[in-house]
């Protein structure tokens, strides 16, 4: 019994210098390794990352749907813990594929197809909250109220 | 704040930022306006995103 899972990966980007084709390849071999049928994968984004992971401040994501055999996500899991270049990776069941993943994933092997090369250096940060704060402030002191009211 | 034929998901980043305070909680549901299946839906969407590095763990 096989599943439809969406896989999305965050891969180093010093994979991605070195070619886009073989950063895919490390996420996709992996995938088929372990009896999966990759229905596609395609790069996701290139931005910040929210916090520093493995010293890494950018990364790359790559995301996939793929059917798996029910019983091969222990040892895939494994495998994804070792492989060099998947800095994160986050595999979840899924009912279906958005049609429009189908065709951004045959855009991307289209021949005139660039992918944008990560910037030389790693710097950056992504900070996504602070233009929401100005407008929360009042309603956060009546939360705070709220809750010296119960004790 | 979030309107009804917004889907909630943790690739979604617009919809899960306007749900976070200042300091990347979440808020509650008096403040999302969402009905408890869909504040469910949200809590996993937003636990996803920060496992991914989209967004903070503390803001």
């Amino acid at each position: 019994m096989s599943n439809l899972y969406e896989g999305m990966f965050l891969i180093d980007n010093d994979l991605v210098r070195a070619g886009w084709s073989d950063a895919k390849a490390v996420v996709t071999n992996v995938l088929t390794k372990h009896g999966g049928a990759v229905r596609s994968a395609r790069r996701w984004d290139e931005r910040a990352l929210a916090f520093p992971v493995g010293g890494r401040r950018r990364g790359t994501y790559v995301i996939s749907y793929v059917e798996l055999p029910s019983d091969a996500m222990p040892s895939l899991t494994r495998d994804l813990e070792i492989t060099e270049g998947i800095m994160r990776y986050m595999i979840v069941r899924t009912d279906a594929m958005p049609e429009s993943e189908q065709e951004l994933a045959t855009a991307e092997q289209s021949a005139d197809f660039a992918v944008p090369p990560p910037p030389a250096d790693d710097a950056g940060s992504y900070s996504p909250l602070q233009s929401s704060d100005d407008s929360d402030d009042d309603t956060d002191s009546d939360d705070s109220d709220d809750s010296e009211d119960d004790e | 704040m979030i309107s009804k034929d917004e889907v909630i998901d943790y690739k979604n980043l617009d919809v899960l930022v306007k749900c976070l305070n200042s300091q990347g909680q979440l808020l509650s549901r008096r403040r999302t306006g969402l009905d408890a299946q869909r504040q469910r839906v949200l809590k996993q969407a937003v636990k996803r995103a920060r496992h991914m590095a989209l967004l903070p763990f503390v803001g």
